[in-house]
């Protein structure tokens, strides 16, 4: 009886199994051993203004694995098998695989460029590694090394955390995608649509039939720069000099002597001053986007300073993108803004006479306000000046003058200061098409008293030292050199502020014979005016022309004898720094103190509105006007460490074979 | 001697007396259940041989060839057994088990196949103690209920029972190899059913077994005392729910349950029967190799198997209902729940509604103990029904 029932139920289930639902078995029997693959597209070219190459690709091979086509027990013998062969934590390859979870259709990536000598290994003892394959693939190459390292990018596998915010019809787990600079802001133009291939394969994973592509891949298109390569390269070049330079005391420390060479880092921004096109970004230091080629190691992005935190404090943190992403204090490179704000906002209302262009004013060593003391950087000034004049010299009094006057503007004026400075592009985010970059600190009243951590009951207003400070461009003050060059390209330009940008067009990758087939042209955002007077502005430029052609301007040992007219000005910015571990002073103490930033910011050529294009083109020797910011971080006085910089680069621009070495700096009188 | 039952009336002269007994066994055996085994035997040659011809690549008949030499032994164990009477070889019970408990303990010596000490290598052959101690096993228990039955079935009966089941099924288990020691349980069941146990014990026996079962799979564990090992209870938990993870324990019932159900009506062909040919089937020439058939031959081909199968079943009831003794009766009757138990876990297994432990399909699965050890019990059947028969025309 009991033998008659079961064999019942064996006949029933079969018959369920067989008969009714075979179809459906049938197919999973087929999709078995069809394995679908993705072949990611070849990643799009980066090309600088002028089509020359700064990232493509090179060939190379990926192990991948397919965890889910085996058993749990053989699944942890390939692993265990990988690990040894391959030098890999298991742990680590765990991870990815558990990553994945139940998906079928996803390889894990166990790693990139792998030995010629190991895939053979793997390839002879296939079936010791069940799941396993090698591929081919494409790796990033950047023919340039260093060059722009921090705007371009790297690429890496997608992480799941990203996989979250992308579509998952164009994004998978194991994809490449850009993970900073323009790899990831474009990275939906570069990365191209992956083919789709199937394969038949055992249980192994061994394929039993040539592969059916039913979708080609599109490859990437390639994104070409507003970037100069030459450029770049020259201001990477100044930059690294110039940094060196400061930190070998070559250059007059500024009250520090023992801790000069406390300079280690910088950067240098090149923008055309009518389009806020960027043609060169340099930061210093930087590193080989080259260790984020295939798959990462841990050891090595420790050795260029981008892993263990001691060994980044060590290298200064080269991961920083100084140019945009790191704010300093800028110091007397923002009293222009203090001035326009000053003719704009205090001048038309006749507050102050000595507010216009040609109202005196005298220069003086010290300045009191509230009982508290504030001094000119140069402690012999004492003169009569015009605000020409006191631009040109980088007078302090006279701005700390400017500065308690907006402080005591009556209550329902607000902060006029900041709201100019807010217009000239200070505290806000520039726009710029490829980050990161900060937004910096205007310091406000409204600020202060939300952020203020002192105690209840203690001042947490807004003081008179707070705005007199604000309009030499210090106190809580903070600015990236982008935002300074940006204001600028305002004034090289008579009055309108552009948006950065840096990414001109989206090119089909085509042969080198051929022109570039335009998909996408980003039109730069047109520069806005900001409803400054033009007789504000001109006067502020006259200043800035004086600083680097007048006996008594900041910039004039550099700049005055350089063939195309330059306007700019100095700044020499305290902060306060702790130096990384192994910066000790010459007394073996940690420091921790003020230190200057050095900047010299600027715009050629500079020429009066009225001079035709003709001759504005003979001087400029054919080329576009640019604005230009170099910073030295714990540099020392601008004037003698940034401006060198500036030169440097602005000698490359205008195609001229002067260096800053060849220039008597000297340490007198014109450094701020 | 003549009235002894079972025993072959033999003439004197030697000669005679084979010529005599030769011709009792051929005019008495069970023809039908000889057909049907034989049918068994050549169909599961031919599975094997259909199934592996991918396996080892350059020797299509690899597997074919050993299973048709096991088949070939098997053969000659049958007619032996056949031959020798089943009081005889009552009588050799002590010296067979002593055999067997020794081997099974040699076997646990050996170098571990795959994480389990089964085998002991012979050079020419790979023997499986744990397949031929069945034989061995079943005398001993039917020969040792049979004594007790005298006084009655009572504890003392089931407690003999159960140690003579009981040392080389511990042996077995900790090979390990659960799902043989599972077949001796079953034999033991089926020795107990066929010797008139009252249903009281099996209601004791159930309820102990019952709470065994609990103390292993939960109550030991969670005090950190492991009976079975984590894939043995991975495997019996997961047979509740095999979709749970395609990838773990239950992958294999899996990729079982998708080539059967692939087959369809008709089968997928020998050269269509993707799960089997590329892998994804695993040990398809032994535990799982009614998938393979299942997937080559399609409803068609497992359910001629199965009516195979049914044929001896009933043939082997049949022998029970004329066993000459109680002994006989019990040994033929822990054959036949034996035979019945193999197949269904097996196509139970391979089809999802039954746990995966290792259990061979008799006369199919690749595997000389194997087949050695069924076509012995099929002998002994025979021999039971020439005897039954012959009581029963005197």
């Amino acid at each position: 009886m009991a033998a008659i029932v079961l064999f019942a139920i064996l006949f029933f289930r079969l018959w369920a199994l067989q008969v009714i639902s075979g179809d459906d078995y049938l197919a999973d029997a087929r999709n078995n051993q069809i394995r679908t693959f993705r072949e990611d597209a070849p990643r799009g070219a980066i090309l600088d203004r002028n089509g020359d190459v700064l990232v493509t690709n090179t060939p190379g091979t990926v192990l991948k694995f397919w965890p889910n086509s085996i058993s749990k027990e053989q699944r942890d013998d390939v692993i265990q098998r990988l690990s040894v062969l391959l030098d890999l934590r298991e742990k680590d390859i765990r991870r990815r695989v558990d990553a994945i979870g139940t998906d079928l259709l996803t390889p894990v990536t166990i790693k990139t460029a792998v030995r010629d000598a190991k895939v053979a290994y793997i390839n002879e003892h296939l079936t010791d590694f069940p799941g396993v394959f090698v591929d081919d693939t494409e790796l990033r190459r950047y023919p340039e090394g260093t060059l722009a390292a921090h705007l371009l990018g790297y690429v890496g596998e997608v992480s799941e955390a990203e996989l979250k915010g992308l579509d998952p019809k164009e994004y998978r787990g194991g994809d490449e995608i850009g993970k900073s600079g323009v790899e990831f802001s474009f990275d939906r133009y570069l990365r191209g649509v992956p083919a789709i291939g199937q394969v038949r394969v055992d249980a192994f994973g061994r394929a039993q039939s040539a592969p059916t592509i039913i979708q080609e891949a599109e490859p990437g298109n390639s994104v070409r720069l507003t970037l100069d390569a030459d450029l770049q390269r020259a201001a990477e070049a100044a930059l690294e000099n110039g940094v060196r330079r400061a930190a070998s005391g070559l250059v007059r420390p500024s009250d520090q002597e023992n801790v000069s060479w406390a300079a280690g880092g910088g950067a240098v921004v090149v923008m055309q001053a009518n389009t806020g096109a960027i043609l060169a970004m340099a930061t210093y230091p930087t590193y080989n986007p080259g260790v984020f080629v295939g798959r990462v190691s841990q050891d090595r992005l420790d050795e260029a300073g981008l892993g263990d935190p001691d060994v980044q404090a060590e290298l200064n943190y080269p991961s920083i993108n100084r140019a945009m992403q790191a704010l300093y204090p800028p110091g007397s490179v923002f009293k222009p803004v203090t001035a326009l704000a000053a003719m704009n906002e205090l001048s038309r209302t006749g507050e102050r006479p000595i507010l216009r262009p040609g109202d005196i004013n005298q220069c003086v060593p010290k300045r009191e306000f509230d009982n508290q003391v504030f001094r000119n950087w140069d402690p012999e000034m004492n003169r009569p000046m015009t605000l020409r004049e006191a631009l040109a010299a980088s007078c302090d009094t006279i701005f700390y003058d400017i500065g308690y006057q907006f402080y005591s503007l009556p209550g329902g004026r607000g902060s006029p200061l900041q709201e100019w400075a807010r217009r000239l592009g200070f505290g806000e985010f520039s726009g710029i098409d490829v980050g990161p970059e900060s937004d910096g600190l205007l310091p406000t009243p409204e600020w202060k008293r939300k952020t203020s951590i002192l105690p209840k009951g203690a001042f947490r207003g807004w003081s008179s030292g707070d705005s007199v400070q604000l309009a030499i461009g210090q106190g809580y003050m903070l600015a990236t050199p982008l935002q300074v060059t940006r204001l600028y390209a305002m004034l090289a330009n008579g009055g309108e502020l552009p948006t950065p940008y840096m990414v001109e067009q989206v090119e089909k990758s085509v042969g080198s014979a051929e022109q570039p087939v335009v998909l996408r042209r980003f039109a730069p955002a047109p520069a806005q005016d900001i409803g400054l007077t033009p007789e504000s502005v001109q006067a502020v430029r006259i200043g800035l022309f004086d600083a680097t052609h007048d006996a008594n301007g900041t910039g004039y040992r550099v700049f005055s004898r350089f063939p195309v007219p330059v306007a700019g000005k100095t700044g020499t910015a305290e902060k306060f720094v702790s130096l990384p571990k192994g910066y000790l002073s010459i007394t073996n103490k940690p420091v921790a103190q003020n230190f200057d930033q050095a900047w010299w910011c600027g715009y050629a050529p500079a020429v009066d509105a009225t001079v035709s294009k003709q001759v504005l083109a003979e001087i400029s020797r054919g080329r576009e006007p640019i604005a230009i910011c170099a910073f030295v971080e714990n540099g020392g006085f601008g004037g003698e460490s940034a401006a060198p910089i500036a030169y440097d680069v602005l000698s490359a621009y205008f195609g001229l074979d002067l260096s800053s070495e060849d220039i008597q700096i000297g340490t007198a009188g014109s450094s701020d | 001697m003549a009235s002894r039952p079972g025993v072959l009336h033999v003439p004197r002269g030697r000669e005679r007396r084979v010529v005599a007994a030769v011709s009792e066994i051929v005019l008495h055996m069970d023809y039908v259940l000889m057909l049907a085994v034989g049918a068994l035997v050549g169909y599961g040659l031919w599975i094997v041989k259909t199934v592996t011809r991918d396996d080892i690549p350059g020797d299509e008949n690899f597997f074919f060839t050993r299973q048709a030499l096991a088949v070939g032994l098997g053969v000659v164990a049958m007619l032996a057994l056949m031959w020798v009477s089943p009081e005889a070889l009552r009588r050799l019970r002590y010296v067979g088990f002593a055999l067997v408990v020794v081997l099974l303990g040699v076997v646990l010596v050996t170098e571990a196949v795959r994480g389990s000490r089964r085998w002991i290598d012979l050079g020419f052959y790979q023997l499986q103690p744990s397949e031929l101690g069945k034989v061995v096993a079943i005398v001993m228990l039917a020969a040792v209920l049979a004594d007790r039955a005298r006084t009655g079935i009572g504890w003392r009966a089931i407690g003999s029972a159960l140690g003579v089941i009981g040392i080389p099924a511990v042996l077995i288990f900790i090979q390990p190899d659960f799902g043989t020691s599972l077949v001796y349980v079953a034999a033991l069941v089926g020795a107990l059913i066929f010797a008139g146990t009252p249903w009281k014990y099996f209601a004791w026996l159930g309820s102990v077994t019952l709470v065994l079962a609990v103390a292993v799979l939960w109550v030991l564990p969670a005090n950190d005392i492991q009976v079975l090992k984590p894939y043995q209870v991975d495997r019996l938990v997961g047979f509740i729910d095999p979709s749970s993870d395609p990838s773990d324990t239950t992958y294999n019932v899996t990729q079982s349950i998708t080539a059967v159900g692939a087959g369809g009506l008709h089968g997928r062909g020998e050269a269509g029967a993707t799960q089997t040919n590329l892998n994804y089937l695993p040990e398809h020439q032994t535990d799982f190799i009614f998938s393979s058939l299942a997937e080559q031959r399609g409803f068609l081909g497992a359910a001629i198997l199965l009516l195979l199968y049914a044929v001896v079943l009933w043939r082997g009831i049949k022998v029970i209902a004329i066993a000459p003794s109680l002994y006989q009766a019990i040994l033929a009757g822990s054959i036949v729940v034996v035979f019945l138990f193999q197949i269904v876990v097996n196509v139970g297994m391979t089809i999802g509604i039954a746990p995966v432990v290792g259990i061979t399909l008799p006369f199919v699965s690749y595997g000389g103990s194997s087949m050695l050890t069924m076509l012995a019990l099929m002998g002994l059947l025979q021999a039971i029904h020439v005897r039954g028969r012959l009581r029963l025309e005197r």
